[in-house]
């Protein structure tokens, strides 16, 4: 280990077992991203083409499917980032006040109180979702888009509050110090020097949250049954039920071109908040 | 991981502090109380939105698992009768065995193939290879979930799918079945979703764990001839077992509690050959309305889980943290 740290790998002819590993690797990878092939391919695809041509490249590209596609699920995809973008809000804005109280500020039952809130991490979903939908309908919120918002700022922060105050810890005490000489109340402690400072964390937190808000399904399948507030995994479900591709081949390819449309918002969201994208998935796993 | 303990530890340590100071003088004194206001008034909006719609919900659903419930309908106490309904149907064993057969399938996925994906990228000489190779793994997990799920769906058509395509080029026709519509292997077929496995987050935080070893350890395991995979059994597993345990909760709880794959793919399908209890609370609830029935199911979902995850904290002891950066 010590030579070959010390030694260019540039330099040094690729060894066979390196030459083995990058075969192993783009084996396990090819296999991985073929599904991800086949749906940008299929999108593509005519109705002729869907028929005869499905495994192969075949010119022309229709790129009208992601027109047609647009047409029916356009509504889910703002159904969701409206509600999402909405609710990623509230969590934000909850998530930072509560970071800030339990990391900064000193009172009776902090602790208590910060395990009261992080203990709700250890409670799986299967023990609320009968009971949620139960209080929802109690409370005549199925079937707006409230059901779907609230469960978000209300939950949201859980892990927020978990990840804000571990990140707000690490703000040095002395900028607090200084502010509260020049008078700055909890209020402009919180805007004015911990909001900027804390950024990178509500970035990951934005991914995480965005992410999951994004994949939701279950809970919009059982709580909207309105299908113009419906959101875009529940729109995608029905729309695959309701088109047979076996006997109308042309509609095959738009199918796909709604699938591959429904993965540029995160595609997007990668490409802007790489590091932070990778890092909330790793904190979604840590999350459960 | 390894901050998110580290905090876990500080806020215990606090905790200590404050019960010890509770017992001292008289911190909790009106006084105190009314000093602190502003910091009550800044939680009381979080406080408040848990306490309708995160606290309530799970003690109503371990209130009703021993009532009959329905909309529209004035709850009824029946006891036990939800647990007895449950474990004396017929199913229930075969939805039993379905989720000890994901569970140990889970924790194969879930483990196992995630740490080889890792090790081999780790291995990687080229760091502009190995930041390639971890692009690459992140790539499926930038396409919505349910639409992974439903591309499997089309892999599997006996139409029109790739697979069978394939079988049939091959001259393997008599291979080519209808792997979500024939009983043995529905199971099989929901299992192999997602195949191999090797993308995901596992794989992200094994590479996480491993780039936290300090270079130190390796150096001195060179030194003494522990090299390739010899390395890896001594001293990546040990180090990573903090990874293991959580991807090991993780894979427990989704296989025990998680049923949308089935849902959207077979739907319990055919017959009874799929189903699983999460798919059983699902379907009691929302279309035969036995909401106190489902929330009983609920409730053992949440006991089996949560005691697998407790077997696990307690099994799994990390190694040494100082062999860390």
């Amino acid at each position: 280990m010590t030579t070959e740290l010390q030694r260019s790998p540039n330099r040094r002819p690729l060894q066979i077992s390196q030459l083995g590993l990058h075969l192993l690797i783009a084996f396990l990878l090819l296999l991985s991203l073929v599904p991800t092939a086949i749906m940008i391919n299929l999108s593509f695809k005519n109705g002729l083409q869907y028929r005869w041509e499905r495994w192969t490249l075949s010119l022309p590209l229709r790129g009208s499917n992601y027109l047609s596609a647009w047409d029916v699920i356009d509504a889910y995809m703002i159904n969701t980032v409206l509600v999402a973008v909405v609710g990623l809000a509230g969590v934000l804005i909850l998530s930072l006040i509560g970071g800030y109280v339990f990391a900064r500020m000193r009172f009776p039952l902090r602790e208590p109180l910060y395990y009261a809130i992080i203990a709700l991490l250890m409670v799986p979903w299967v023990l609320s979702f009968i009971p949620a939908y139960m209080l929802y309908n109690n409370l005549g919120l199925l079937n707006t888009r409230w059901a779907l918002i609230i469960p978000n700022v209300a939950g949201g922060p859980i892990f927020g509050i978990f990840l804000m105050r571990a990140f707000i810890t690490g703000i040095p005490e002395e900028l607090y110090e200084s502010a509260r000489c020049d008078g700055a109340g909890a209020w402009s402690l919180i805007w004015r020097i911990t909001f900027p400072l804390s950024l990178p964390g509500l970035a990951t937190l934005s991914v995480l949250n965005f992410v999951a808000e994004w994949n939701s399904f279950l809970w919009p399948l059982v709580t909207i049954s309105d299908m113009s507030k419906q959101v875009i995994s529940v729109g995608l479900f029905r729309l695959s039920r309701t088109t047979n591709d076996l006997v109308d081949f042309g509609s095959g390819g738009p199918l796909f071109a709604g699938y591959v449309l429904a993965s540029i918002p995160l595609v997007v969201l990668f490409i802007v908040l790489g590091k932070f994208y990778v890092e909330g998935l790793v904190e979604s796993g840590i999350k459960m | 991981m390894s901050s998110a303990q580290s905090t876990q530890t500080d806020s215990a340590a606090g905790g200590r502090r404050f019960w010890r100071r509770r017992t001292e003088a008289t911190p909790l004194s009106w006084r105190a109380f009314r000093r602190s206001w502003q910091a009550y008034a800044l939680l009381s909006p979080i406080f408040i939105l848990l306490i309708i719609f995160v606290y309530y919900p799970p003690i109503l659903g371990l209130v009703r698992a021993f009532f009959r419930w329905r909309p529209g309908v004035p709850a009824t106490f029946v006891g036990l009768d939800n647990f007895v309904t449950y474990f004396t149907y017929a199913e229930t064993p075969h939805e039993l065995v379905n989720i000890v057969k994901l569970l140990i399938f889970g924790l194969f996925a879930g483990i196992v193939m995630p740490f080889i994906m890792a090790e081999l990228i780790f291995f990687v000489r080229s760091a502009a290879l190995k930041e390639l190779y971890r692009l690459l793994v992140i790539i499926p997990m930038l396409v919505p979930g349910i639409v992974t799920v439903l591309l499997w769906q089309k892999l599997y058509d006996p139409y029109l799918g790739p697979i069978n395509d394939l079988l049939r080029a091959m001259g393997l026709e008599h291979l080519a079945l209808n792997w979500l519509g024939e009983h043995r292997i529905a199971i099989y077929a929901i299992m192999f979703v997602g195949f191999p496995w090797v993308w995901g987050v596992g794989t992200l935080i094994y590479l996480g764990g491993l780039g936290q070893i300090s270079d130190s350890v390796y150096e001195a395991a060179a030194l003494d001839g522990c090299t390739g995979v010899g390395r890896v059994l001594r001293i990546d597993i040990p180090l990573v077992l903090g990874q293991v345990r959580l991807l090991a909760i993780l894979a427990i709880i989704n296989a025990i509690t998680a049923f949308q794959n089935i849902l959207v793919l077979t739907d319990g399908g055919p017959g009874f050959s799929t189903m699983v209890p999460g798919l059983t609370m699902f379907h009691s609830a929302f279309r035969a309305q036995k909401f106190g029935y489902s929330s009983a199911i609920g409730l053992l979902l949440f006991i089996i889980a949560m005691s697998g995850t407790l077997i696990i904290n307690r099994g799994i002891r990390p190694a040494n943290e100082e062999l860390r950066q």
